[in-house]
């Protein structure tokens, strides 16, 4: 091999290696979650023993652990992974930075559903725990259908995406606020406390259901990296001169990321700022190419996620602030800092 | 001997407005074909056609006897490369994942060694291994339009769609760049073709074997450097007068001034 070939070679076993680190310090910053809460608070060994079956607990702090703080580490873990997966791809095959898994209007099918089922207790799904969450899916998949739709437009650009992705989102949010006006009080908190996005609502059926789904589809988005790099590089036609498909690839990353997206946000509530934040931040460590900026995209994603829901349960406790919420007030002024910081990531 | 590239009865229109009209025209192998014309006369959306990124809307383009017109895109990606006027990004890569890219119709999903050996042969070839771990963002325009011209190389196609490769070039590098084009070219153990579009009529001279003349989206005249580039068909496409002299077996061209418009 070329002195640069093996130079190549070499700069991928330290992405890798940065993934690898980065993996840590998530699996360091769940234990560290788990432990943490208003009940009890335990130091991360003696969490890591219980997880690992190593330690004796006493049954009240292995079912705290175990029944109540798992599923809401694992749900943060899932919609971290599933979110910024999604705006990562969003934002490659569309190009455009600003991208992020609300843009195409799913969480807003999402919050019109959820504002169906609250006010009028209108719901698809008829069975009683499901009303809102499930109401909430099958409306995000409405604008799903939509997203397929579109695509069988040959002229449809990736402009074009995004202007009706904001269509759907003053359309489904004027609908919204028509309910509201008519809403309860009652009707209105509930559906206030919906839209901040919060892991407390899933339990561990619900997030072994979805975390599944978004494992499953993970493998997928991983073999469009290739196409993802080509487009996001150079545009269409520098895509089709290296093999690619614009038109139908984008369909099909559009129409995957929208059902991670919808997976999620149906049982969370809106959270939309790490699908944007993760990719970027992940770009100024990882670099541009997808085969290792999604992984590192995922992983920043769960990170994000638990380490803002641990200070939202822990801040003020025993009052807990949706992890939505915290995710802005911390992420938003970090993110803003590591981007006037770095003038792109660093490649040396 | 069946033509390398065949191209029969092309047409492109937008709506309301024919851009390539009856096109007719073959390509040797190792031959390097330079098309000439005014801005808006067609060029690149001659090149765009052959590469599929344009639909034509009718005629018919045989690649070694290949239905061009009927292959994936990817297919075509194996045996077509183009470099367009310029590539901008949101999402910019190092310059040696950019050039990567060529293989990307070559391979699964991993990349082999031997993959990035032709990355790294293409990014020495063509004085670019320097700075083969900047990013792309942060290059000169001129580098740039090198980066793109490797990952072309870096395909191994068996015909080019050059787009200007050279307008972003300082002097040096129009002719060393055109030169490294010529040899690749004309490399007869791996048969390969280029179709360049370009304004410089005097380096179009100098290296071509043919010469198109792009006029209102038809050929105006197609063959050799000396048969096609007369002081009549330059004032007549151009609108100019230029002084065509022979030097040493090589054409030169020198343009004198405008003609005044009738």
């Amino acid at each position: 091999m070329t002195s640069l070939s093996l130079q190549h070679q070499e700069r991928g076993h330290s992405q890798l290696v940065k993934i690898g680190l980065m993996c840590v310090l998530t699996a360091l910053v769940s234990l560290v979650a788990l432990g943490q809460g208003s009940s009890s608070q335990l130091d991360v060994f003696t969490t890591a023993r219980i997880v690992l079956g190593l330690d004796d607990a006493t049954s009240v702090q292995s079912a705290i652990i175990w029944e109540l703080r798992l599923p809401r580490v694992l749900m943060a873990i899932v919609g971290g992974v599933g979110l910024a997966t999604a705006g990562a791809l969003m934002q490659g095959c569309l190009g455009n930075p600003l991208v992020s898994p609300l843009t195409l209007g799913v969480a807003s099918g999402a919050a019109l559903g959820a504002a169906l089922a609250i006010v009028v207790g209108f719901s698809i799904t008829s069975i009683g725990a499901f009303a809102i969450a499930g109401n909430a899916f099958v409306f995000s998949l409405f604008v799903v259908f939509i997203i397929i739709q579109l695509g069988r437009y040959r002229s449809i650009s990736a402009e074009s995406y995004i202007l009706v992705g904001i269509a759907i989102t003053f359309i489904a949010g004027a609908v919204v606020s028509t309910l509201q006006f008519f809403a309860t009080d009652a009707q209105l908190s509930q559906l206030a406390h919906w839209s901040f996005g919060s892991l407390s609502r899933p339990d561990m059926a619900v997030v072994l259901a979805v975390g599944i789904c978004i494992v499953a589809l993970l493998p997928q988005a991983m073999m469009w990296s290739w196409d993802l790099n080509a487009l996001a590089m150079g545009g269409d036609d520098f895509a089709i001169s290296t093999g690619v498909n614009p038109m139908r690839i984008r369909r099909n990353i559009l129409v995957l990321s929208a059902l991670m997206t919808s997976l999620i946000i149906a049982f969370t509530g809106m959270i939309g700022f790490v699908g944007l934040a993760a990719p970027h931040m992940s770009r100024l460590i990882i670099g541009n190419d997808y085969r290792k900026l999604l992984p590192a995209s995922a992983v920043c994603g769960a990170f994000l996620m638990v380490f803002a829901d641990t200070i939202g349960r822990t801040l003020f406790a025993p009052i807990v602030i949706p992890v939505g919420i915290m995710l802005a007030v911390i992420g938003g002024p970090v993110f803003m800092y590591l981007l006037l910081q770095s003038k792109g990531f660093n490649d040396e | 001997m069946s033509d390398f590239l065949a191209v029969h009865d092309l047409s492109f229109s937008w709506p309301g407005r024919t851009v390539l009209e009856d096109l007719n025209f073959e390509v040797g192998p190792n031959q390097l074909v330079s098309v000439l014309g005014v801005n808006g006369a067609g060029k690149t959306t001659l090149l765009k056609c052959i590469n599929r990124i344009l639909s034509p809307s009718s005629g018919s383009i045989h690649l070694l006897s290949s239905d061009v017109l009927g292959m994936t895109i990817m297919d075509v990606a194996r045996q077509v490369a183009y470099v367009p006027q310029s590539v901008g990004t949101n999402f910019p890569m190092n310059v040696f994942d950019v050039v990567l890219l060529g293989r990307r119709p070559h391979l699964q999903w991993f990349v082999g060694d031997g993959d990035r050996d032709k990355v790294s042969e293409c990014l020495h070839f063509l004085d670019i291994n320097d700075f083969a771990f900047r990013r792309y963002d942060q290059l000169s325009g001129g580098e740039r339009q090198r980066v793109v011209l490797a990952k072309a190389l870096a395909q191994e196609p068996k015909l080019y769609l050059l787009d200007e490769p050279t307008s972003d070039l300082d002097l040096k590098h129009q002719i060393t760049t055109m030169e490294k084009i010529r040899s690749v070219v004309g490399d007869r153990t791996a048969p390969s073709s280029a179709i360049i579009a370009i304004h410089d009529i005097d380096v179009a001279a100098r290296f071509s074997d043919k010469i198109m003349l792009l006029h209102d989206g038809k050929i105006r005249a197609y063959g050799p450097p000396k048969e096609v580039l007369t002081v009549e068909l330059i004032a007549e496409v151009f609108g100019v007068e230029a002084e065509v002299r022979e030097d040493s077996g090589s054409l030169r061209i020198t343009i004198q001034h405008a003609l005044k418009n009738e």
